[in-house]
């Protein structure tokens, strides 16, 4: 008898271990960063005592690789249950690949912004964004004061933007901008920062699909005022030749320059430039625009802001329903919560309470997340656009070619990209 | 001739200045990582070049345990040991066959053996993951032991075919006439003289097996190498670069120590190598 019962037992324990060893991965480049410890540590623990007898993986992968690594695992029919990607054409390029959440996830997309960077072209969502990304303009305010600005009366309209220039000019310590356009980002920045207010929404959807000619009077504008504010001695000399992501921004942290356009979320934000500077002295604006869109009003900027980075499901997983519920902890408030605090991100999530921080930076940006917010134009432009633009832009900054010439050539490669009927 | 000693002395100096600068040159980055590793994220962002006022040993402390660079140490020796063993022994075999026996389509056989030289890593992933796959070799250390013999394979076997051609065939047509088999010609014969040789292909490996991310990544998913955990400690757009400058401190120590150990037999394997190879 007792053999029979310990017979059974064996057969239970056996026909149950594949349950007990049930294992979600999890591919990203970000779970092995110490200052996101927190965050993913509290999804793991919360998922698995929600999920007895589930471990939760983290392959960590560098993310020059990541990508390639990517899309060799998902085309050889492996790869994770789970895993991270940038918001837009990266998470778009993969939506053959990915499970839609529309169905499975209904309840938590609904508290969610940014999606429209994770839709497939069925109009689905295919992964949560847990993060938002957009572009502000950080200041110092130290700097500010020395150059006898008011620090707490921050530029909202060109005129005003141009005045704090020309008296950062006038003192001859520090450029008004530091600005990193090695690469063409800075122009990127600009591009949209700018775009944000001079264009109107359905402007915005007429670029994105190629039918708004960056030779039109809207887009030349743009231009212009990159022209513009380069001759005005607005930037550092050598623009075009600092690293928009290490030496910009080190540069603004060393108190190098006045302003710079930022991020809201992984880096270049306000809590980065905060721990360096003093949260007390750094200050968040929103980019004025020389030009304003019919829909919009003088004195109120828009931000551009897109889906920053999120999860989706491998549709290949074999434990599709694991994975689901996996990617909305990821998304969910309370991670997500610990995630801002520890990072500094603007999260996706509207239920996360943001009360208990102090950053004056994010209470703006807070602020101006439920009122003035547009799409990212450069985030809507391709890839090939893209790096027409960088070349251009350094151009524009060198004086090598006009603004007529460079909307033309940019014209060009937009119509190859994205031919109208 | 004192004054030709003079002139010997001034000429001496001069061609000492521009090789003190390629001293610096290389001396620098080493300093650079070094100083650094020592600095707060913020000391090196408020001024990069300075040196380490408050030298800090928490940089290392954190790419030690954030890197697990002990495990992946671990990993790294036995899979480039293994590889470049086996690479060695393959090459070495090869080599002999091709420089030394006669058999059809044996020029053809090392022209497809060069042929493969030109294919880079990139294009053949998707079919060698799934193969690796296939082969259930995912997250072995054998399975990386033989990715990284296949991918440096036939430039191995290319360096030992010739550097056997050069050598004189007397020397296997004597062994063969004091009967020795192709085995012991080769055992005998072949690879002691090939020494030279195989310290160079043997470092050579090495280093590229040590410093290999990309097959790594995709072939040990869940134990890593050290190369891979230092490539992590980057970040997708800005670099705490004390922290990777404690990592590649970390990583390099061991291969700098071998170094130091063995600089005698690297530096004549790498002249002799040069030379006959």
């Amino acid at each position: 008898m007792r053999k029979t019962t310990l017979m059974v037992a064996l057969a239970a324990l056996v026909a149950a271990s594949p349950a007990l060893a049930q294992e979600i991965t999890v591919w990203d480049f970000k779970s092995g960063d110490p200052s996101l410890a927190a965050y993913f540590d509290k999804v793991k623990n919360d998922f698995e005592v929600g999920h007895k007898g589930v471990t939760v993986k983290y392959v960590m992968q560098p993310h020059d690789q990541y990508y390639t690594l990517l899309g060799t695992a998902l085309s050889s029919n492996a790869g994770p249950d789970v895993f991270l990607m940038n918001g837009g054409a990266l998470a778009k390029s993969r939506v053959p690949s990915l499970l839609k959440l529309d169905d499975k996830a209904g309840g938590l997309i609904k508290t969610l912004t940014g999606l429209d960077e994770f839709k497939g072209p069925d109009g689905g969502v295919y992964g949560l964004p847990i993060t938002l990304q957009g572009h502000v303009v950080y200041y110092n305010k130290k700097l500010y004061k020395d150059a006898g600005l008011d620090p707490e009366k921050p530029p909202v309209t060109w005129a005003e933007l141009q005045k704090v220039c020309e008296a950062f000019k006038a003192k001859g310590k520090v450029p008004c901008f530091i600005m990193g356009n090695k690469e063409g980002y800075g122009a990127e920045f600009f591009l949209s920062s700018i775009a944000a207010t001079s264009l109107t929404a359905q402007e915005q959807t007429d670029f994105a699909s190629g039918k708004l000619k960056w030779s039109s009077p809207q887009m030349k504008a743009i231009l212009q005022a990159w022209v513009d504010t380069g001759k005005a001695g607005w930037y550092e000399k050598g623009a075009n030749s600092t690293a928009k992501f290490m030496d910009e921004y080190e540069g603004f942290m060393r108190g190098d320059g006045a302003n710079t356009i930022g991020l809201l979320s992984d880096v270049a934000h306000w809590k980065q430039f905060g721990d360096m500077l003093g949260a007390e002295n750094v200050g968040a604006f929103r980019h004025p625009s020389p030009t304003i869109a019919a829909d919009k009003t003088a004195g109120e900027p828009k931000i551009p802001i897109a889906g920053g980075i999120g999860y989706g499901v491998n549709k290949n997983s074999k434990n599709v329903d694991l994975a689901v519920a996996l990617v909305e902890e990821f998304a969910a408030a309370d991670p997500i919560k610990v995630f801002v605090a520890s990072a500094g991100v603007v999260p996706a999530n509207t239920a996360v309470d943001l009360s208990g921080i102090s950053s004056p930076s994010l209470k703006s940006i807070q602020g101006w997340l439920t009122t003035s917010v547009a799409p990212t134009a450069h985030a809507n432009s391709s890839s090939e656009e893209l790096e027409e633009w960088h070349r251009q832009s350094q151009k524009l900054l060198n004086g090598e070619t006009t603004v007529d010439a460079a909307a033309a050539a940019l014209d060009v490669v937009q119509a190859k990209v994205k031919p109208q009927k | 001739m004192p004054g030709a000693g003079k002139r010997q002395k001034r000429a001496l100096w001069i061609a000492s200045i521009p090789m003190a600068v390629l001293a610096l040159s290389c001396v620098y980055p080493v300093f650079f990582a070094i100083n650094n590793a020592l600095k707060s994220n913020k000391a090196y962002i408020l001024d990069r070049l300075s040196l380490a006022y408050e030298p800090t040993l928490a940089n290392f402390v954190q790419a030690w345990t954030r890197s697990h660079l002990n495990e992946y140490f671990i990993n790294s020796v036995v899979v480039t040991v293994g590889a470049v063993l086996l690479l060695l022994f393959v090459s070495s075999i090869s080599g002999f066959a091709l420089a030394c026996l006669r058999f059809p389509y044996r020029r053809l056989l090392f022209a497809i053996i060069l042929a493969s030289l030109m294919i880079p890593i990139q294009v053949v992933l998707v079919p060698f993951y799934r193969t690796v796959i296939a082969l259930d070799l995912v997250n072995t250390r054998i399975g990386l032991i033989i990715s990284y013999t296949a991918f440096f394979l036939p430039f191995s076997v290319y360096m030992m075919t010739a550097f056997y051609s050069g050598l004189p065939r007397e020397l296997i047509e004597a062994a063969r006439i004091d009967g020795a088999r192709f085995s012991q010609v080769w055992w005998h014969v072949m690879l002691p003289l090939g020494r030279p040789a195989l310290i160079t292909l043997g470092i050579l490996n090495t280093l590229y097996c040590w410093n290999d991310v990309l097959i790594s990544l995709l072939v040990l998913q869940d134990q890593r190498t050290l190369m891979v955990g230092i490539a992590a400690l980057r970040g997708e757009y800005t670099t705490n670069v004390p922290l990777l400058s404690a990592g590649l401190v970390l990583a390099a120590a061991p291969i700098v120590i071998l170094y130091v150990f063995f600089q005698r037999q690297i530096v004549s394997g790498i002249a002799v190598g040069a030379v006959k190879g």
